[in-house]
C-alpha cells in the first residue's frame, strides 16, 4: 500500500552486506585459507561498497535523515554523477562484485547478502528511483518578524500619533521628543 | 551538573538493575558452555578435532537460545497490559519498567545478530576443523566424508548447514529493514520482514535437530585418552605421548569397549517452545479479539489542520484513560495497523470511544477520505441519509506510560503537537464533557468545571507556540482562560522545573512526555538533575515508533 521507497532498504542492506564481506575477507586472509586472494578481493570490494553506500539518499517526499559525517561522502559520491545516480548501475555493480566472494568459503555469506541487495536496488531502479545527495540547504537570514512594529518614539505617556508626526514643527510637543532614535536600524 | 540521587534511582535505577542481571546470565550461560566443551570428558575426542572453534560455537549457541526466547516475551502486549492494569499486585516501578519493553526486545535482538556472527564464523571454522582433521579413529564423529573434503560441500549437504545459511539470510533481511530510518519512512518494509520471525523459528528448530555435534556416551567404561588394545602400538604410542595431567592417575588405562557418540537432545526446543507459543497464543487472542465484535463508526469530525475526530461503538471495549489502540481499516490496506492514542473513553453516559488522527502519510490520507468523502448525490433521500462508513478493527487497548497520570501527587504533562493526545484522555477523565471543539475547548471546559467546585489550582496549563509564522490569535472570548496563558517562544525548562521543585518539595512528580525527541531528552536530562534534591522527579515516555 501506498509507495515504498526501496532503495532506502537496499542502502541498509548493502551498507550491512559490505560490512559482511570485509569481514569475511579479512578472516579468509588472515587464516591464510585455501583461495585467500578471493577474501583479499572481498576485502577490497567490501570497502568499496560501504563508501559507497554510506551516504543516505534523499527522500522523495517526507525528511531525510542523515548519517554522521556523511557530507564528504555525499560529495565524492555526487562528483561521479549520473554512475552513481542511476540505481541500474549500482544493481549491476554490486551483482558483479559479490560473483568472486562464492569461490571462498570465509567471503560466502557476504557473496549471497551483496546479491539480496543488488536485487532489491534493481527493484528500486524499476520503480524509477534516483540517488539524491543531501546537501545542506542555506538558511534565509531572520529578520524580526513583521508584527514588531518601530518601537515607540517616546517614553510614556504618549501622545497619539498624529501628535507624534508633528514633533518638528509644533514646540509644545517638544518634551515629547526622543534626543536620539531608537529604531532598531539605524 | 549534579546529578540527584533520588531522581535518578526512581529514573534510570530499575532499568539498569534489569540490565545488570541480564548481561550476567549472558555471561555465566557463556561462561558455563565453554568450560564444558573445553574439559567435559564426553567432548575430549571431539574438542580435540575441532579445537576452540567448538567451544565458542557452543557457548554463543547457548546464549542465542536465552535470547531467542527472551526477545519473543516484550512483544505479548496484550499479557503486559493485563500486568500494568492489576494494579494490586505489581508495583509502580514494575509498571514502569513495562515501558522499556520494546527497549529490551532491541537488546536482544541486536545481542542475537551478534552471537549470531560470532557463531556462524566458529561453524565455519569447524567446517575447516572438519575436513582437515577427519578421523579414521571415531568415524561416528565426522561430518565430511573423506579427509579434505571441501567445507562448502559439508554446508549445503547438511541439515544445520542448509538451515543455517537460510537463517543467516532471514536474520540478514529483518535486522537491515529494522533500523530506525526505515521504521520511520517506510514501516511496511520493517513489518513484513520482522513477521518473517516465525519462518526464522521453524527453521531454527529444524537446524537444532541436525544432530552433527556428538557427544561420547559411555564415559566410564571408554576414559578419554584411553588405550584400544586392538590399536596399532604406532597409535597407542601418539594416545600415551598426549596424555595431559588429568589422566596421571590411569596412564596405561585400557578401554573396555569402543567410545560410543551419541548427537544431543535439543535444547533449543526447550528454551524457544513455551515464548513462542505464548506469542503465537497472544497473536491468535488479538485476532479473535479484533474480529469478534464490530465495530460501528458513530461519527466523524473534521478539524482544522487535518486532524480528523473519530468517534467508535464497540461492545465490550473497556479502555482505560491514557491507553492507545491499533485500527485496521480492510478498504485501505488489510494488513497495516495503525496505532493510535485514544482521545476519549467509554462513560457511564456516552458509551462510545474517540480517536483523534493527523493526516500526514498515505494510510491516514486515504483513510480519511474514505470517512469525509460526501454520499453520491443521487443516492440522498431526504429521509434516511445512511453514510456508508468502511469497516474498521479495532486491536486493543494497550497499555502505554500515560496510564499513571493519576498515581502521582503532582504530574507534569509534555505534550508537542498531536502529541496532546494521551493527555486529552486523562484531562477527560476528570470531565465528563462533550468537546466537540477538540483540545482548546476540553481545557477551557475542564478549567470551568475546577472554577465551580472552588479548585482553580488543580491544573496549570502553559501554552508555548514555538513556531509563530502562522500566528493567529485565539480571540475569542470563551478561550480567555487559553489566551492569557500563550506565550511565544519555547518554554524553559530548567526555570519550570526549579518552579515545579520548589512548590513541590518532598513530593515524587511524575514527568509525561509526548513530543519530538529534543524535548524528550532535554526532560530527562532535567529530570535526573534537578537542583531540588528534595523533589522526585520521575521520567515516563510515550512512543509508538
Amino acid at each position: 500500500m501506498g509507495k515504498i521507497e526501496w532503495a532506502m532498504w537496499a542502502n541498509e542492506q548493502a551498507l550491512a552486506a559490505g560490512l559482511i564481506y570485509a569481514t569475511g575477507g579479512i578472516v579468509g586472509v588472515a587464516g591464510q585459507f585455501r583461495g585467500w586472494q578471493f577474501a583479499a578481493f572481498g576485502i577490497a570490494a567490501g570497502v568499496f561498497v560501504c563508501l559507497l553506500e554510506y551516504p543516505r539518499s534523499k527522500r522523495g517526499k517526507g525528511t531525510s535523515v542523515e548519517r554522521t559525517g556523511q557530507y564528504c561522502f555525499t560529495v565524492c559520491v555526487k562528483a561521479f554523477g549520473p554512475l552513481t545516480r542511476n540505481y541500474y548501475v549500482r544493481a549491476f555493480l554490486h551483482a558483479a562484485l559479490c560473483v568472486p566472494g562464492g569461490f571462498m568459503l570465509a567471503t560466502v555469506l557476504g557473496c549471497v547478502c551483496l546479491g539480496i541487495a543488488s536485487l532489491i536496488y534493481l527493484s528500486a531502479a524499476i520503480h524509477g528511483e534516483h540517488w539524491e545527495p543531501i546537501l545542506p540547504r542555506t538558511e534565509p537570514t531572520k529578520r524580526v518578524g513583521d508584527s514588531i512594529k518601530e518601537p515607540p518614539q517616546n517614553p510614556p505617556p504618549r501622545p497619539p500619533p498624529e501628535l507624534r508626526r508633528k514633533k518638528a514643527d509644533k514646540l509644545e510637543t517638544a518634551a515629547y521628543d526622543n534626543p536620539m532614535s531608537v529604531t532598531v536600524n539605524e | 551538573m549534579s546529578v540527584a540521587l533520588k531522581s535518578w534511582r526512581a529514573n534510570e535505577g530499575p532499568k539498569h538493575l534489569i540490565v545488570t542481571v541480564w548481561v550476567a546470565v549472558n555471561v555465566c550461560l557463556f561462561w558455563r558452555t565453554f568450560m564444558l566443551y573445553f574439559s567435559g570428558a564426553q567432548y575430549y575426542y571431539l574438542h580435540k578435532m575441532l579445537g576452540l572453534g567448538l567451544c565458542i560455537s557452543r557457548a554463543s549457541a547457548s546464549v542465542l537460545n536465552l535470547n531467542c526466547s527472551l526477545v519473543l516475551l516484550p512483544m505479548c502486549r496484550s499479557l503486559l497490559t493485563f500486568i500494568r492494569g492489576s494494579q494490586r499486585v505489581t508495583g509502580r516501578c514494575v509498571r514502569r519498567l513495562l515501558d522499556k519493553s520494546k527497549t529490551f526486545h532491541v537488546a536482544c535482538g541486536v545481542t542475537i545478530c551478534i552471537f549470531s556472527v560470532v557463531h556462524v564464523s566458529a561453524h565455519l571454522v569447524n567446517m575447516v576443523s572438519f575436513s582437515v582433521r577427519y578421523s579414521e579413529d571415531f568415524p561416528a564423529l565426522n561430518v565430511a566424508q573423506y579427509r579434505g573434503q571441501d567445507p562448502r560441500i559439508l554446508i549445503i549437504s547438511t541439515v544445520p548447514g542448509v538451515t543455517g545459511v537460510l537463517l543467516v539470510l532471514v536474520l540478514f533481511l529483518m535486522f537491515t529493514a529494522s533500523s530506525y530510518c526505515i521504521r520511520v519512512s517506510n514501516y511496511e518494509i520493517f513489518w513484513y520482514t520482522h513477521n518473517l520471525f516465525i519462518v526464522f523459528y521453524i527453521i531454527l528448530m529444524v537446524h537444532v535437530a541436525g544432530g552433527a555435534l556428538k557427544y561420547q556416551s559411555n564415559v566410564e567404561a571408554h576414559p578419554p585418552g584411553c588405550t584400544h588394545s586392538n590399536l596399532s602400538s604406532w597409535t597407542n604410542h601418539k594416545a600415551a605421548g598426549e596424555k595431559g595431567a588429568e589422566f596421571a592417575g590411569a596412564p596405561q588405562t585400557v578401554c573396555q569397549e569402543e567410545a560410543r557418540f551419541q548427537p544431543h537432545f535439543p535444547q533449543t526446543w526447550l528454551w524457544v517452545s513455551a515464548p513462542l507459543c505464548l506469542y503465537c497464543a497472544e497473536r491468535l487472542y488479538r485476532f479473535i479479539r479484533s474480529s469478534a465484535a464490530p465495530v460501528t463508526v458513530v461519527s466523524v469530525v473534521s478539524h482544522p489542520c487535518d486532524v480528523v475526530e473519530l468517534r467508535m461503538l464497540k461492545s465490550g471495549f473497556k479502555p482505560r484513560p491514557g491507553q492507545y489502540i491499533l485500527l485496521n481499516c480492510p478498504s485501505v490496506s488489510s494488513f497495516e495497523n495503525h496505532p493510535f492514542t485514544l482521545t476519549t473513553c467509554p462513560t457511564v453516559k456516552n458509551e462510545t470511544f474517540g480517536i483523534h488522527l493527523r493526516v500526514l502519510g498515505d494510510w491516514t490520507s486515504s483513510f480519511s477520505q474514505l470517512l469525509l468523502q460526501k454520499p453520491n448525490s443521487s443516492e440522498i433521500l431526504p429521509m434516511m441519509q445512511q453514510r456508508r462508513y468502511p469497516t474498521v478493527h479495532v486491536d486493543g487497548p494497550f497499555g502505554s506510560p500515560s496510564e499513571e497520570v493519576f498515581n502521582y501527587e503532582v504530574s507534569l504533562c509534555v505534550a508537542g503537537g498531536i502529541g496532546v493526545t494521551p493527555f486529552a484522555c486523562v484531562l477527560q477523565a476528570l470531565l465528563d464533557l462533550q468537546s466537540f471543539y477538540w483540545f482548546a475547548d476540553l481545557l477551557c471546559g475542564l478549567h470551568e468545571r475546577l472554577w465551580r467546585d472552588n479548585r482553580p489550582d488543580y491544573l496549570n496549563v502553559q501554552l508555548y507556540l514555538s513556531n509563530t509564522q502562522r500566528l493567529q490569535s485565539i480571540g475569542e472570548e470563551r478561550y480567555r482562560f487559553l489566551s492569557s496563558r500563550l506565550r511565544i517562544g519555547r518554554p524553559k525548562w530548567k526555570l519550570l522545573f526549579q518552579e515545579i521543585g520548589r512548590a513541590n518539595q518532598l513530593k515524587r512528580v511524575g514527568v509525561f512526555c509526548c513530543g519530538p525527541k529534543g524535548i524528550s531528552k532535554a526532560l530527562h536530562t532535567l529530570c535526573n538533575s534537578n537542583p531540588h534534591t528534595g523533589t522526585a522527579f520521575e521520567y515516563n515516555k510515550e512512543s509508538f515508533s
